[in-house]
């Protein structure tokens, strides 16, 4: 590779220079996206440990992910595939965003940017959409064992009634435990996908404004790029195991 | 303080490029980009084929959905996060601590979560929760959802039920 950094080993340990040939802002932006994905790592590894204890009864996607927006039919899979599709999209246009940079080439980076917070936004706004169908829930429901305070004379006690929709404690598709984690990692995940849009924003901002072209390198597009391409990271094994597996 | 760092170099610069490379690594990045949607789109198909084809969570799909998900990993991590373009010890530090750590939690997780599996003896699942699947596993959509309340009521299908095995 042409552009693998040349360090000498000699004196790399001698002082004076990074042996990682790396900014310290670089450094710790990764720095930072281990701690992060230590964090995603126990999260999904804590999500398959409850999916096996409930194996039996853990319901699948297909029948649960099948809308799709303007269109009636039954599609499994579809609208995930979009926004799996939307995110690798604004990777590749970050990517190309940073490679602009290094060429200090600032309209393609202006553009590059710019579209990529239009996928961002069109990601976190899809998501929103599963998220309000998801708690919404269909039209026919399920039976479900609920707590109503009314029952036994006041007493209380479970009933069987048609539940439609998902809460944190009860939803239509299977256990309980279903809803909490994909409530918990999906979000955990757009979190993340709407701070990158808005430090993508900020940053796009400093673009237009010439900050970098003062300070003569665009090396910021590249440390918001790692952050924006973990983000993606992230999603292409969130994707895995709960929608496909 | 720059008596010590006259000759420090600009670590910020040193990986810009000129018209030329920038036009070889805008091909290299297309084409990542194309494998991984490629990759993804087979994902769907085969995710999409599955229920109809008795395949869902047989070993062989998760293994070959789980090794597809770890080849995009490493494209994002190598070509679009330029951790292929690091200098040796720069990958070490950041992919050796990682993956140790991963290894030790699925290991930990196999091995001291694996009564988990054990349905029944720890577990306490409400049995409209059973039914339901039973019923979605052998193939009814959501018109069979007021039945799922009635116990019992579709055991004719169990022949298909797939339920028990993953």
């Amino acid at each position: 590779m042409a552009h693998t950094a040349e360090i000498d080993t000699k004196d790399a340990w001698g002082g004076g220079k990074s042996p990682f040939a790396v900014s310290y802002g670089k450094m710790f932006m990764w720095f930072f996206l281990i701690s992060d994905a230590l964090t995603f790592g126990g999260l999904l590894m804590s999500y398959g440990f409850i999916r096996h204890k409930y194996a039996d009864v853990w319901p699948k996607a297909e029948n649960v992910f099948t809308h799709f927006p303007f269109v009636e039919q039954h599609l499994p899979l579809a609208y995930v595939g979009l926004m799996t599709f939307i995110l690798i999209m604004s990777s590749v246009t970050m990517v190309l965003a940073v490679e602009a940079g290094k060429r200090m080439d600032r309209r393609g980076v202006t553009v590059w940017m710019l579209w990529t917070i239009v996928g961002g936004l069109a990601f976190v706004l899809s998501q929103a959409w599963e998220w309000y169908h998801f708690i919404g829930g269909t039209e026919e429901g399920w039976v479900r064992s609920v707590w109503d305070q009314g029952a036994n004379n006041g007493a209380g006690g479970y009933v069987n009634k048609v539940w439609h929709g998902a809460n944190m404690a009860v939803n239509e598709y299977g256990v309980p435990q279903f809803a909490n984690y994909f409530f918990f990692i999906t979000g955990f995940h757009g979190t993340h996908v709407f701070s990158g849009v808005v430090i993508n924003f900020i940053i796009f901002l400093n673009v237009l404004k010439g900050t970098y072209e003062k300070r003569g390198h665009y090396e910021m597009i590249e440390k918001v790029g790692l952050y924006w391409h973990f983000v993606d990271l992230v999603w292409v094994f969130v994707f895995t195991f709960f929608y496909l597996l | 303080m720059s008596e010590f760092h006259d000759d420090y170099p600009s670590y910020e610069t040193m990986y810009n490029h000129d018209d030329a490379y920038g036009k070889k690594a805008r091909r290299t990045l297309w084409n990542v980009f194309w494998i991984m949607l490629a990759i993804t789109i087979f994902e769907l198909i085969i995710g999409f084929m599955a229920p109809s084809h008795g395949w869902s969570g047989t070993w062989w799909l998760k293994t070959l959905f789980i090794g597809l998900t770890i080849a995009k990993a490493a494209f994002i991590v190598i070509w679009f996060m330029h951790l292929g373009h690091e200098v040796k010890f720069f990958k070490y530090v950041i992919l050796v601590p990682y993956i140790t750590f991963m290894l030790y939690g699925i290991f930990i997780i196999l091995t001291e979560g694996s009564y988990a599996g054990e349905s029944g003896r720890f577990t306490k699942v409400d049995p409209i929760l059973v039914e339901q699947q039973k019923a979605l596993r052998a193939g009814h959509g959501h018109g069979a959802a007021h039945d799922a309340g009635h116990d019992t009521k579709d055991s004719g299908h169990d022949e298909h039920k797939d339920g028990g095995h993953h």
